[in-house]
């Protein structure tokens, strides 16, 4: 038994293996890679308007919402359900908190986290039908669908576009952190902006070499820490780049910061918690989960939870930033979080798919709208490159699983 | 071989009854295992074995008859609190998340935690993966790391870690149902060499078993059941083809030796 074990682990590491280092790595930082030559291409053929701090400003605003919309969705997705009400959760919740303020007169800090509430009341809902009545979630979110997008249209029946007179309020989607006040260094950069990216370089660093050395000390293959090393490099670049852009222009958006935060809450959550880790296990096979304990029903009412309050941030993100609530508000969004997710190698089996990667996926998908749009290209090609982007990404997804 | 008849049974089935609907599955079964001993259960499809693993592992709850774990009358709400109890199964499709790693296979459902953060639980990774270290050590199972998903592993090494898993908390009892089905040959042995080292270890384990050769190669004892019934309990003794002809004439019905007390 012995030697067979050993040549089992030989050939874990015999030659053949750098093929799989790359497949391996391939997998992990495909969607990086493609971010980056969608951004290159879009910089050079628009001659840098692309890669200009005022657009890519905008692009992670117009990002944010779909971005906050397909982390919820990775989970949902990851349990091996679906959830297709999100996007008239969205505009309807959005317009509760446009009523809630032009009604009711109730200042945004009350009426945010009240709306929030009611989201995850609205995910429970669901979550209710999928785990205790058994109906599938394709079609208990589709009754969620028709319904939210009937109760937008009852709401802003009488009105019509609620305008949002709240400034506050709105300037979580328009407006950018303060910054320091009186300071004379680097007069043309946006401070703050800098130091939080530094700050945040600085934390990367130190938990990737902290988790380096831990892997040294311990059985890892060791073929990997070059890769490590260039992923932490890379990174690095990658957040030095976007806070300076940010800086050189008004600073880091609200909106920006809205979803760092929910992006790094949910990657903690996923994969350092025992809720993460349930979740995970629930995906990969229920019945084993449900055997050792985990409760699968329980698990779907906090997934199904959590894309509610989610749907109501993305509903308060895009009211926000239009600085009103529409009667069409939210149409479609479901899809473009569900595209996002796939795009960000999520998998439909369930049990793959991580916070980061729908994160990356948001921002691909939003980059081809922005950048297309910047080259003055017909909207019907844009449907149908990002039908071609969405198509390869899955398609990258099964060929790289599949070789494994 | 060895019966320490001096010694209470780890687990003792009495009388065990179970029915569905109109299908008596279970007739009043007995079985004993004791410390250190390897219990074969082989019988025909709908034999009942199966059913009556999963009234000891707590799956099912029985219609009549008791269970004494270490001489203590005791009945399980569930799998869980079987489990609890020391009486741990290792279900025949492994029962294992492909998409996580060893270490979390291993830890699933009483995940090690480093410190609490309001409501989320923070994962101690290097005390589980240390913890999985150990155990595949202490079993020789290798494996080139706890951190390797399960989905990359072989038939074989999926099967160690499953059972590994099964006996990572400190059980009494390992119930294996088809331990070495759809396994290859090479894989069988291995998994043969680890039911040798679990039983070297102290542990007592039950397999359900299709085949015959494993439990001659790793099994103590033998129970056969058929309609319900027990129709034979003997050491797993002789000559295999002997051993083997005698065994398929009680799972066919050709001889029962227990026919007297079904009839009172």
């Amino acid at each position: 038994m012995a030697t067979q074990a050993t040549q089992d682990v030989q050939q874990a590491s015999s030659p053949s293996s750098l093929g799989k280092l790359f497949r391996e790595n391939i997998r992990d930082y495909g969607m990086f890679i493609a971010l980056i030559v969608i951004w290159l291409f879009f910089t050079f053929s628009t001659d840098g308007l692309f890669i200009s701090s005022r657009n890519m400003v905008n692009l992670i605003n117009q990002t944010g919402y779909i971005a906050v919309l397909a982390v919820g969705m990775t989970l949902v997705i990851v349990i091996r359900h679906i959830d297709l009400s999100v996007g008239f959760l969205a505009g309807f919740l959005g317009a509760v908190a446009a009523i809630l303020m032009v009604d009711y007169n109730l200042p945004f800090y009350v009426v945010i986290p009240m709306v929030l509430f009611f989201g995850v009341l609205a995910g429970l809902l669901t979550s209710f039908m999928v785990a205790n009545l058994g109906i599938p979630a394709f079609v208990a979110t589709l009754a969620g669908w028709l319904g939210y997008r009937g109760l937008l249209q009852l709401v802003t029946r009488a009105t019509g576009t609620i305008i949002i007179p709240d400034d506050n309020f709105n300037a979580i989607g328009n407006s950018f952190i303060p910054d320091i006040p009186g300071t004379e260094l680097l007069p043309d950069l946006h401070l703050l902006t800098m130091i939080l990216g530094l700050a945040a370089i600085i934390i990367y660093i130190i938990s990737q070499l902290l988790s380096l050395r831990r892997a040294q000390t311990q059985d890892v293959d060791t073929t990997s820490r070059g890769m490590s090393i260039l992923k932490i490099v890379v990174v690095s670049a990658l957040i030095f780049s976007s806070a300076w852009l940010m800086a050189s222009y008004q600073g880091l958006s609200w909106t920006a910061v809205v979803v760092l935060i929910v992006a790094f809450g949910y990657h903690f959550m996923t994969t350092k918690t025992v809720l993460g880790r349930h979740i995970y296990a629930v995906g990969g096979n229920p019945e084993a989960a449900e055997l050792s304990g985990i409760s699968v029903k329980h698990i779907t009412h906090v997934v199904f939870g959590s894309m509610g309050m989610l749907s109501a941030l993305a509903g308060i993100l895009f009211a926000a930033r239009l600085q009103s609530a529409t009667t069409t508000a939210g149409t479609l969004f479901e899809l473009d979080a569900i595209a996002a997710a796939f795009v960000g190698g999520v998998s439909a089996a369930g049990g793959v798919g991580t916070v980061i990667g729908s994160l990356v996926g948001a921002l691909v998908m939003t980059s081809l709208t922005s950048g297309m749009n910047l080259m003055g290209i017909d909207i019907s090609y844009q449907y149908i490159v990002r039908a071609l982007v969405l198509a390869a990404a899955v398609i990258f997804d099964v060929a790289t699983r599949r070789t494994s | 071989m060895t019966q320490p008849t001096e010694k209470t049974p780890v687990v003792e089935m009495r009388g065990i009854k179970k029915h569905f609907g109109a299908v008596q599955a279970l007739r009043g079964v007995d079985l004993t295992l004791h410390q250190n001993e390897v219990l074969g259960l082989m019988g025909d499809n709908a034999a009942g074995k199966s059913t009556l693993m999963k009234v000891l592992s707590g799956a099912y709850s029985p219609d009549g008859g008791e269970i004494l774990i270490n001489g203590q009358n005791s009945s399980f709400a569930n799998p869980m609190d079987a489990r609890r109890k020391g009486i741990e199964m290792v279900y025949q499709d492994y029962a294992l998340s492909n998409n996580l790693d060893v270490s979390a296979n291993v830890f699933m459902g009483r995940e090690a935690v480093r410190y609490k953060m309001g409501p989320f639980s923070v994962l101690d990774y290097p005390h589980m993966e240390q913890e999985t270290r150990n155990l595949m050590n202490r079993l020789k199972i290798r494996l080139p790391s706890v951190r390797q998903k399960v989905e990359r592993l072989s038939g074989g090494q999926r099967q160690a870690v499953a059972i590994a898993r099964a006996t990572a908390f400190d059980a009494h009892v390992i119930i294996m149902d088809e331990p070495t089905a759809a396994l290859s040959v090479a894989a069988i042995d291995k998994v043969l060499e680890l039911i040798h080292e679990l039983k070297a270890q102290g542990a007592a384990i039950i397999i359900i078993s299709h085949r015959l050769e494993d439990i001659y190669r790793v099994g103590d004892r033998l129970i056969v059941l058929r309609h319900g019934r027990k129709v034979r309990d003997t050491d797993v003794q002789g000559d295999i083809h002997e051993f083997r002809e005698s065994v398929v004439a009680y799972m066919i019905g050709a001889r029962d030796d227990f026919a007297e007390e079904a009839k009172v």
